[in-house]
């Protein structure tokens, strides 16, 4: 076992150097300059030099990568041109409100997802199986933004039961960070006002995170629910006169999850990488919308820092699954 | 950003539908007694500092917590005093001495003293960034004199005519906060990019760039306020909201009392809400379609007197519903020294075909590549538009949106510019001078000089006008540049689109100046009624 998460962990690190390499070419490709943009619209030449140098962006490719690395390994993410502030610091102060944002949106997704999905298959084909395909299908299909506005169109305007965007109003000063998740901050002061209020920002935004992972957890889960439902283990079960439920719950779900898993940890990271969009629709200040302020300002080093935290995202919720997999599947501990 | 089409579509949809509702109502939030201000754009704070980055939202906020020596006020604007009650220039056009008021405290009680004023143009020419190109040519550092406590002499190395056209935007930062944050030899950079050191109406009480920035006004602010004591305002937020469709919703729902970055079509549909009125301006805020003067067919000058003269310029008041202006010279109407240049072209088919076949390409039969910024819908349908005015010529126009760095990289070399972008382009001071330079050599390859406009005398003339101390002589020269512009067709002279808020009916005090950027608003005369 230990073996094995080494080689993974291993094998994590390899990728995380692959994703840098790609990121840093990307970044470098873009035919912008990002001394300009350092030095403002107006700026003559010698003020884009000046900013050039200061960035060292006046260095050849290679040793600018060297160097970038070299950070990166001292948990350095480098410098953004456009506030000169550290790429590190900037992350350090929206990832917690993503992080919230995913949290919520996940247990959303699973919380809904899986219930739904042993619902589907139980009622395999009857009304409430078509009910949830076509809610499924269209949870996959809606584009988020577009979502995310008519949902701040029926329940901000028209109802004017939840706020339309942002993360708490804007005169409520946010408490000193304790996680940085303000739900869970509001709740270790016992300031249930503030969680009151944390929440309602928080709903429209973690609801049209969680549709397309509520979708697929699912459908997946409908399916792997369909099948366990036909072994023989649980023919055998009822025969032995095991509660529906038990057989249910215990017996099929407990294999039906695997897949199901596989899937939360995809999800995970595709969570990660969707608050781009859901964060600018709602201007949730978290990594996505600080990597879309930067992307639209030319800004790269704040992009390929969000890349790299949601690649890493991806890479641990997947080492987590793999992980879980060997206790919910004991073939797999002795292989 | 592909999706763009149908998100537009649709947030102009729901805010039709919206425009329907009846209005949700909250009451303005307070502060104790006092009421607070949300105003809302699309656009970050990165960075506070002022001696390093401006743009419409930060020079927003750096205006309300700084002061100048001298402010740009209303319509047409004017230079007013500020911390300085007065100045001279010398006869010579060399020496520039101010005199300061003397009763201006920085927040922390501080006195703004000639020595503030000193550091502060020596640290901005010293950190050569954001506003130091307006005078690093022409100022020494070392030629900042402090004379006594009420006296600065800033002594030019030649004369610069536009000078006291830029000194509102050299905000004076308080030196001894700023050392006392210094770290290196960074002059306080890294420390004021977050932080305030200033004397203005406003005190920063929270600053986090990409969401919001809150000022409290200062009670004892030593210019006084304009509006009645009990009206002053306790703060005035500014909230960044991206997408335009909850930007609005926001407007109609109070919970923002102004906002801006709208357009044409949103104007229409918030004119038509109760309770909120409509702010629609003529700034100095030009649209042009620069052509690359240097290489490919519109280096060729007749063609490019073709397409001006074929370009429907009523589709450009269309496009914005009518809040716009056409250019009738290169510089904005709100410029001194700005001529109506006669003869500068407007739709004329036979002209249009006359200048195309004295060009190289006589029966047209090219394709031309128009690029604009991704995302943004005038400008696409512009483009749209001069597609259409060009066919009549035999000209196919191939439209290309890009995101602005890639449009400005692309832009700063000859061989790598479009036939043709187009661009907005806000002056930065109301002298001529800050647009004719657009069109000198030392321009080249900057955003509004992506034409790579070449003619040695007109660029000569520019050189000279801005060493020019008499003032007739001076506005003279100009009109000849502007003629001469004109004459060489560098680019499709376009609009003035107006600058558009919406604000609800009971924020009073809004006073604008073409000289702001689009969006920016002096928050300092605001105040809300009832």
């Amino acid at each position: 076992m230990a073996g094995y998460l080494l080689r993974r962990i291993l094998l994590a690190g390899l990728m995380l150097f692959g994703l840098v390499c790609l990121t840093f070419v990307i970044a470098n490709v873009a035919p912008s300059d990002p001394a300009a943009l350092a030095a403002g619209p107006d700026a003559g030449r010698s003020q884009i030099e000046q900013a050039r140098r200061d960035y060292g962006l006046d260095k050849p490719l290679p040793e600018q990568f060297l160097r970038y690395v070299t950070d990166l390994l001292h948990g350095n993410f480098g410098r953004s041109v456009a506030t000169g502030r550290s790429v590190g610091t900037d992350l350090a102060r929206y990832f917690p409100a993503t992080l919230e944002l995913v949290i919520v949106a996940m247990t959303l997704g699973v919380l809904l997802g899986v219930p739904l999905g042993v619902l589907s298959a139980l009622r395999k084909d009857g009304p409430i199986d078509h009910a949830t395909r076509i809610f499924a299908v269209s949870g996959i299909a809606l584009p988020p933004f577009w979502f995310g506005l008519l949902l701040q169109l029926g329940f901000a305007t028209w109802l004017g039961l939840l706020p339309t965007s942002g993360r708490l109003s804007v005169f409520t000063e946010p408490p000193d960070p304790i996680t940085g998740l303000l739900l869970v901050d509001s709740a270790l002061r016992g300031n249930w006002a503030l969680l009151g209020e944390a929440a309602s920002y928080i709903v429209l935004p973690a609801i049209v995170l969680s549709l397309p992972c509520l979708a697929s957890i699912l459908r997946v889960n409908r399916a792997e629910m369909v099948e366990a439902l036909r072994m023989d283990y649980v023919v055998a079960a009822r025969a032995h006169g095991v509660t529906p439920w038990r057989i249910v719950m215990v017996h099929a779900l407990k294999n039906a999850m695997l897949p199901t898993l596989a899937i939360i940890g995809l999800r995970w990271g595709w969570m990660m990488s969707s608050t781009v969009l859901v964060e600018t629709v709602f201007d949730w200040p978290g990594i996505g919308l600080y990597a879309v302020s930067s992307a639209i300002a030319g800004d790269f080093k704040p992009v390929m820092g969000v890349t790299l935290i949601v690649g890493l995202n991806f890479m641990i919720a997947n080492l987590i699954v793999d992980l879980l997999y060997g206790v919910l599947d004991p073939r797999l501990r002795r292989a | 950003m592909t999706n763009d089409v149908s998100r537009r579509g649709l947030m102009a949809g729901a805010a039709l539908l919206t425009a329907g509702m009846p209005g949700i109502s909250w009451a303005f939030e307070r502060d104790g007694n006092r009421k607070v201000l949300v105003f809302s754009g699309n656009q970050a704070v990165p960075v506070l500092d002022p001696h390093v980055r401006y743009d419409w939202s930060t020079r927003m906020i750096q205006q309300s917590v700084y002061d100048a020596l001298l402010k740009y006020d209303g319509d047409p604007p004017r230079i007013i005093p500020w911390l300085a009650e007065r100045y001279e220039v010398s006869p010579d056009g060399l020496t520039y001495t101010f005199h300061l008021v003397g009763n201006a405290k920085f927040h922390n009680g501080d006195p703004v003293d000639a020595e503030a004023v000193r550091f502060s143009f020596d640290r901005g020419l010293k950190l050569n960034a954001g506003i130091a190109w307006m005078f690093r040519d022409f100022l020494k550092p070392e030629n900042i004199v402090a004379v006594d406590a009420r006296t600065v002499r800033f002594t030019l190395d030649r004369p610069f005519a536009p000078f006291i056209s830029y000194v509102p935007w050299w905000y004076v930062v308080n030196p001894k906060q700023v050392m006392a944050n210094q770290e290196g030899s960074d002059l306080g950079r890294k420390w004021l990019t977050e932080n305030v050191a200033g004397s203005g109406p406003f005190k920063l009480r929270r600053f986090d760039g990409n969401a919001l920035v809150h000022l409290d006004a200062a009670a004892d602010y030593w210019k006084g306020w304009p509006m009645a004591d009990g009206e002053r305002l306790s703060g005035v937020i500014y909230r960044i909201i991206r997408e335009a469709a909850p930007r609005k919703a926001a407007l109609q729902r109070r919970e923002a009392d102004m906002i801006t970055n709208l357009t044409p079509d949103d104007l229409e549909q918030l004119a038509r809400v109760p309770g909120v009125a409509v702010e629609s301006h003529a700034g100095s805020n030009t649209f042009g379609i620069k052509f690359n003067c240097q290489q490919g067919p519109t280096a060729d000058v007749n063609l490019r007197k073709a397409i001006a003269y074929a370009f429907d310029y009523d589709a450009l008041l269309t496009i914005h519903n009518g809040q716009a202006k056409l250019q009738t010279s290169p510089f904005p109407q709100s410029m001194a020294g700005h001529i109506d240049v006669p003869g500068i072209p407007r739709k004329d088919l036979d002209k249009a075909r006359d200048y195309l076949k004295r060009s190289q390409y006589p029966n047209g039969g090219i394709e031309l590549e128009y690029v604009h910024v991704q995302g943004l819908e005038s400008p696409r349908r512009i483009g749209l538009a001069l597609l259409d005015s060009l066919r009549a010529l035999d000209i196919k126009v191939n439209i290309v949106g890009q995101p602005w760095t890639t449009m400005v990289a692309r832009g700063s070399k000859p061989e790598t510019c479009p036939n043709m972008i187009s661009v907005y382009v806000t002056p930065v001071g109301t002298d001529p001078d800050t647009v004719a330079y657009q069109y000198h050599r030392a321009s080249w390859g900057l955003y509004y000089g992506m034409s790579h406009y070449e003619n040695p005398e007109v660029w000569r003339m520019i050189d000279e006008a801005r060493g020019e101390t008499d003032n007739a002589k001076r506005m003279a020269m100009y009109a000849e540049i502007q003629r001469r512009i004109v004459d060489d067709q560098p680019e499709v002279f376009g609009m003035i689109a107006n600058g558009l808020w919406g604000r609800r009916d009971y924020v009073r005090g809004f006073v604008f100046s073409p000289v702001r950027f689009t969006g920016e608003v002096d928050p300092y005369p605001l105040w809300i009624a009832g």
